[in-house]
């Protein structure tokens, strides 16, 4: 590919948005992802990733646009799996193995009911970062807005809540009304996330740069920091390898993550 | 109960008729006892006594069945800000080890919110309590690096680092070695000799409890006794709470 190829191909509005939108998802991911790892919930953004085929089913019976039965669904869906594991003894674990079963099982029974345009609700499986649209956009920038936001306002006190949630609510800290709004951020990323790199990789965006940010960092602030900037970083280089090669978009966002964590892997064992 | 005149100062805790349900098991039964300002209270008992459950029932950590639990003058729910009066390290600390946290900025987090972003006020306060507790070395080590001894050092200048009017420990002293245990009791003693909190503790090591406490609780389920060390932590009363099978180990004084 010369040069002029690569401005033509950067310059399509619908390549500059799929870049813009990878950013802003590597971010708000390597964000939240940070809160994600640290408090054990690494199977949370699998389970409604998963919750997110019926969620589109329902939606797709319902007739209603599948951002709407999406943002509707999983923010549904994640308030009812932190009160099931804060109601039952199972273990959280159990209770996200559960979830990710019966929605799969109950989407695929309402799957074969539905009649006409089944092939569309197929690409939610592996997502199409390139369809990203400029209401994705606006609302994944309103989104960051809001999270970064939070974090300025109440940063110490998410910080003592994900390290020990006994000491935070002794702090006066109400705990548990963080605890619901976090996972209420978590489903709207989500939900954005979705369509545009898939149900398969969706949990990668969480998991892999705080993963790897933790490898590398002793303190909290910068964790935050690199991770955010991993899932940034990841985005871009991501999308522009996908556009030189003609490799799948999303995947190829993940494959940087990976390497990246590779890398960070290699730094923890040579200094540790 | 006894009285206020007793100790000559005000109460800093009031529990009363306090009962906690775990499933069909009462772990706590009825129990009532009151603490007054500078004094250190232990809890023994044997495990499974019920002795954490009841501390985390007081602090409003586990739901209570019925009864009535005071923190300075006020019940649990109208606490409010006084809630920054009670210091509690926890019995268990599992955490992460690659939690990315050092020793400074955990203790910074016991600070008012406006401290937060302010690093050279922060910087100094932290270093000051950690002084205290002989940490000031190890303020830029992770905490998933230090060892049970350090780690409940740094949970103490957690709790030093804002004026204190009761700190709680919850077996302050399981995982730590022996020399370690014996070390964390004193400076315990000392900080609260200069600074006046109240203690309450669960404790297992009997010779440290009469060492440096001036009330003991016997709980099994139960109160069975309460009263200085000396009437408290006589043969039949250790059997009693205990059960026969007691070894008890008793260190030169």
């Amino acid at each position: 590919m010369n040069n002029l190829e690569w401005i033509e191909l950067f310059s399509l509005p619908f390549m500059q948005r799929a870049v813009l939108g990878g950013i802003l998802l590597g971010t708000l991911g390597g964000i939240l992802g940070s809160f994600v790892v640290l408090r054990q919930l690494s199977m949370y953004g699998n389970t409604l990733g998963h919750a997110s085929f019926l969620a589109v089913v329902i939606g797709a019976f319902l007739q209603l646009p599948s951002i709407l039965s999406l943002t509707l669904f999983l923010v549904i869906f994640g308030l009812g799996v932190l009160y099931l594991i804060d109601t039952t003894n199972l273990g959280s674990d159990t209770i996200l193995a559960i979830i990710v079963a019966g929605s799969v099982a109950l989407g695929m029974i309402g799957f074969s009911f539905l009649e006409g345009y089944r092939g569309n609700l197929l690409s939610i499986l592996f997502g199409d970062i390139l369809a990203i649209s400029n209401i994705d956009i606006i609302l994944l920038v309103g989104l960051l807005v809001v999270t970064v936001l939070c974090l300025l306002f109440t940063l110490p006190e998410q910080i003592l809540l994900t390290f020990s949630p006994d000491l935070a609510q002794l702090k006066g800290i109400p705990v548990q009304i963080y605890r619901y709004s976090f996972i209420i951020l978590l489903s709207l990323t989500l939900a954005l996330s979705i369509r545009a790199v898939g149900i398969l990789l969706v949990n990668a965006f969480l998991i892999i740069p705080p993963a790897t940010a933790r490898l590398v960092c002793d303190q909290f602030i910068p964790f935050l920091g690199l991770a955010a900037t991993i899932g940034a970083v990841s985005g871009i280089v991501g999308m522009i390898l996908s556009g030189i090669w003609d490799l799948p978009s999303g995947p190829s966002i993940v494959l940087v993550q990976l390497v990246v964590f590779l890398v960070g892997v290699g730094w923890n064992q040579s200094s540790h | 109960m006894i009285s206020q005149e007793i100790f000559g100062s005000p109460s800093v805790l009031e529990v009363e008729n306090l009962t906690v349900r775990r499933g069909k098991y009462v772990a706590v039964d009825q129990v009532s006892f009151q603490l007054f300002s500078g004094t250190n209270t232990a809890i023994v008992g044997p495990n499974g006594a019920g002795k954490s459950t009841l501390i985390r029932a007081i602090l409003g950590l586990i739901p209570s069945e019925s009864g009535q639990v005071n923190i300075l003058g006020k019940s649990l729910n109208k606490l409010g800000k006084r809630w920054e009066k009670i210091g509690y390290i926890p019995q268990k600390f599992s955490f992460d080890r690659y939690f990315p946290l050092t020793v400074e900025e955990l203790v910074a987090l016991a600070l008012p919110k406006s401290y937060f972003w302010k690093s050279r006020e922060r910087k100094i306060s932290v270093q000051k309590v950690l002084v205290k507790v002989n940490l000031e070395h190890q303020s830029h080590q992770r905490i998933g690096t230090l060892s049970g001894g350090e780690l409940k050092r740094v949970l103490l200048a957690y709790c030093l680092a804002v004026p204190r009017d009761l700190i709680i420990l919850d077996e302050a002293l399981a995982e730590v070695d022996a020399t370690g245990e014996v070390e964390f009791a004193e400076l315990l003693n000392k900080l609260q000799r200069e600074q006046g909190f109240a203690t309450l503790q669960i404790s297992h090591d009997l010779d440290l409890v009469s060492r440096y406490c001036d009330r003991v609780l016997c709980l099994n389920r139960k109160i069975l006794c309460q009263g200085s060390p000396r009437e408290t932590l006589s043969n039949e009363n250790i059997q009693e709470v205990y059960g026969s099978t007691l070894i008890r180990y008793l260190h030169s004084h």
